[in-house]
């Protein structure tokens, strides 16, 4: 199943050229492979064996054994029996599975958009020749990434409680009444959202001053001598530099965004139901519910097996679209 | 939301890893014979283990705490999975029926001389440790006797009795218990009860002979049977005289309400004694216990199963034979307030005469052991637990104020319907 978090590496350096360096150099080593042992030809694949190994383990095994359980009614301690396409069929009629999507999507889009123009603004900031400190303001944006989650979620949940929290504190100051943040359907994805938002805006930000660090810097001198302004500049030079660096971001973030998991788990707490509605279950949690907590592995795959389709259709739209954008440069 | 639950789960994750890296074993050195034993927190175990690892030299007890009850459960469902387990497992009475409905996995009881010690239990109590096929799966640990904790402060400020039995007397039904809410809230306009799920759905339900189940795993009567619908009632009764502070369970404002005062009445259990005493240690003196309406009423314990998988059954059962002993079962209340299971203990003056200083020297003891003396055995199948989370949650959208009360029931049928679908 795809529970884990996505693994955020670092943008790839642009194809064309990679491919027209190793196109330059590529006769040269191609002749001594020939002339050299078969033992060194295979040596490359003993190194890179290992993560290919483990992957197949942990990796690749389960996500088939998944499409495979996905076809039975699983009991992980009793019988097993193969039902075809019934978990499936059960499934899209399943007002629950529905209900998690809407979810999945609202607190994607509640997290991410927010997340990637303040990671944009701050990155903006941070870039300023004139700040002061500017290393440590920049490892500071870490700090949220490398705090444990637990520790976030536990921190947000008081700041979001009913009673004492924080927040409603603050809002009854000014007159408003109190929100009940974990009951709300649309208040609690504010609240899973805040703490995803938190969680990843300072490694976005990150991404960007790295991009924004790499773009020329007579460039903007040009602009300016043709009487481009702050935000002249920024829109007409800083943007479409970053264009590939958003769109990595925009990917990265919509992977992790359908996967969110262990922050509706934990406010979930003691139950798995994402609260008494329903309200903040995620497609992950209720996969989680389906197949740990009631015993339904079979059920739960299908809908594993389901969130992993709509990632892969995800991703292609973004493939295909950041193809397109990149080649109108 | 609690932070120790938050914390608890993701030790489970660790823990599960732990556990099943850990079960292999069972490797004897020596002649010695190593047992697994899988708790969780709140069981009260840790100083009877001590005793039998000094008593049984040739023995060596591995325990492992997996956090709480769910992850136990997780941690215990991903070891059977895989074929594997320890050699003593403990099983809270709400998963009980998940993993009893799949007996194969544990080792039959009876077939280790269970049949002898049965009688010391409390009949319903045992039962839970049942299967459908008749085999026994697991030996019941502590009985969860409920009461009803209560602030004498709060009431007094009420304009309430504070008296222990004046206040038993406020309630012999669960009408009569609204009404005192009702008139808690007319005084101080605060709610009287934590919610509506652990203080009255919870334990009017498990008054009746009979729950979800009829008499087979097939029999669903969830959406017939009348004691369900009476006590989904009361709860809906309570919710519309706003006799509750809706406060989950187990969150930390739960624990903060405790102290403040949030609200001023609690179902607690026998084991629940300790919880409050140390969440709301300031609070010492000014709790005391009355009886629950309807006075029957349980809430948790464990039942203790040896999987299949075990290379050392009869020791297994040999230490789970001991450790609930009548005169362990004493020597653990004493020390963490969880009711024994062996009714013969009752009428003892251990227990007649024990009474608790947090709780304003009330005779505890016997409150706890009328409580469980009259409650009858009920069937629970393999659903159990889903269905009680569905109907739970419809009466939690209610509380909030999410969903309107007139559809609560309807709703809930509609969701237990859809859970036992998929």
């Amino acid at each position: 199943m795809v529970l884990s978090a996505p693994p955020r590496s670092t943008p790839a350096p642009q194809r064309p050229q990679s491919t027209k360096s190793a196109k330059s150099t590529g006769l040269k080593p191609r002749r001594r492979i020939k002339s050299a042992s078969r033992v060194d030809a295979f040596a490359p694949y003993m190194y890179i064996a290992p993560f290919f190994a483990l992957f197949a383990v942990f990796g690749l095994f389960p996500t088939v054994f998944t499409f495979y359980v996905a076809l039975f009614d699983w009991n992980p301690i009793g019988g097993q029996t193969f039902i075809g396409l019934d978990n499936f069929v059960t499934l899209y009629g399943d007002e629950r599975f529905w209900n998690a999507m809407r979810n999945t999507f609202s607190i994607w889009i509640l997290s991410t958009v927010p997340q990637l123009l303040l990671a944009l603004f701050l990155a903006q900031l941070l870039n300023n020749a004139r700040l002061k400190f500017a290393n440590l303001f920049r490892m500071t944006m870490l700090v949220p990434y490398i705090t444990s989650v637990v520790a976030t979620t536990i921190v947000f949940a008081s700041l979001f409680g009913r009673d004492y929290g924080l927040i409603n504190s603050f809002l009854n100051f000014f007159g408003v009444e109190s929100i009940d943040f974990a009951a709300n359907t649309f208040a609690s994805h504010i609240m899973v959202s805040t703490m995803v938002l938190w969680r990843w805006f300072g490694y976005n930000t990150l991404i960007y001053l790295a991009a924004l660090q790499a773009i020329p810097k007579d460039i903007y001198e040009a602009a300016a001598i043709d009487g481009a302004g702050g935000f002249k500049q920024f829109f007409y030079v800083t943007i479409p530099s970053l264009r590939p660096v958003i769109i990595f971001t925009i990917i990265v973030s919509t992977i992790g965004g359908l996967q969110v998991f262990t922050e509706p788990l934990l406010l979930s707490a003691p139950g798995l139901t994402g609260g008494s509605g329903r309200q903040f279950q995620t497609l992950s949690l209720f996969m989680y519910e389906q197949g740990f907590g009631n015993f339904q592995f079979g059920y739960g795959s299908a809908i594993g097996v389901t969130l992993f389709a709509l990632i892969v259709v995800f991703s292609v739209i973004n493939y295909l679209l950041s193809r397109r954008i990149t080649s109108d440069d | 939301m609690s932070a120790k639950r938050i914390a608890r789960t993701v030790i489970a994750g660790g823990a599960a890893l732990a556990l099943l890296a850990g079960c292999s074993g069972g490797g004897d050195t020596d002649g010695k014979i190593t047992l697994d034993v899988w708790t969780f927190g709140g069981m009260g175990l840790d100083e009877a283990f001590a005793t039998y690892q000094e008593e049984n030299p040739n023995i060596i007890l591995k325990v492992t705490n997996a956090g709480g009850s769910d992850e136990q459960a997780q941690a215990l469902t991903t070891a059977l999975a895989g074929g594997k387990g320890p050699d003593v497992a403990a099983i809270e009475v709400g998963y009980m029926s998940q993993f009893k409905a799949q007996p194969q996995n544990f080792v039959d009881l009876r077939t280790l001389g269970s049949d002898d010690i049965e009688s010391s239990f409390l009949d319903w109590r045992w039962s839970q440790g049942v299967a459908a096929d008749g085999s026994v799966v697991g030996i019941p640990t502590d009985v969860g006797g409920l009461a009803m904790a209560y602030r004498t402060d709060l009431f007094e400020a009420a304009g309430l009795p504070s008296d222990r039995d004046e206040v038993s007397a406020l309630w012999p039904t669960w009408d009569d218990f609204i009404e005192v809410g009702a008139e808690y809230r007319a005084a101080t306009g605060k709610g009287m009860i934590d919610n509506v799920n652990s203080a009255i759905f919870n334990p009017a339900v498990r008054q009746g002979s009979e729950m979800y189940y009829g008499d087979g795993d097939d029999d669903l009567i969830y959406d017939s049977n009348p004691d369900v619908q009476e006590a989904f009632g009361y709860a809906l009764d309570a919710i519309d005289a706003g006799i509750s502070s809706r406060t989950p369970s187990w969150s930390e404002a739960w624990n903060a309400g405790m102290n403040n005062g949030d609200f001023a009445v609690l179902a607690a259990p026998a084991w629940m004694m300790t919880y409050i005493s140390q969440q709301a240690p300031d609070t010492s003196g000014k709790w005391d216990i009355a009886a629950v309406p309807e006075n029957a009423g349980n809430w948790g314990g464990s039942q203790l199963a040896i999987p299949a998988k075990s290379d050392h059954p009869e020791e297994a059962f040999a230490f789970i034979e001991w450790l609930m002993s009548p005169e362990r079962q004493l020597e653990i209340f004493q020390a963490h307030g969880n009711f024994p299971s062996t009714p013969e203990l009752y009428e003892t003056e251990d227990i007649q005469n024990f009474t608790s200083e947090f709780f304003n020297d009330a005779p505890v003891g016997p409150i706890y052991a009328n409580s469980v003396a009259s409650i009858e055995p009920i069937f629970e199948g393999p659903q159990q637990r889903i269905i009680d989370t569905a109907i739970l949650n419809s009466l939690s959208q209610v509380e909030n104020g999410e969903e309107p009360a007139a559809d609560a029931w309807s709703t809930a049928l509609k969701n237990v319907k859809t859970a036992l679908g998929g």
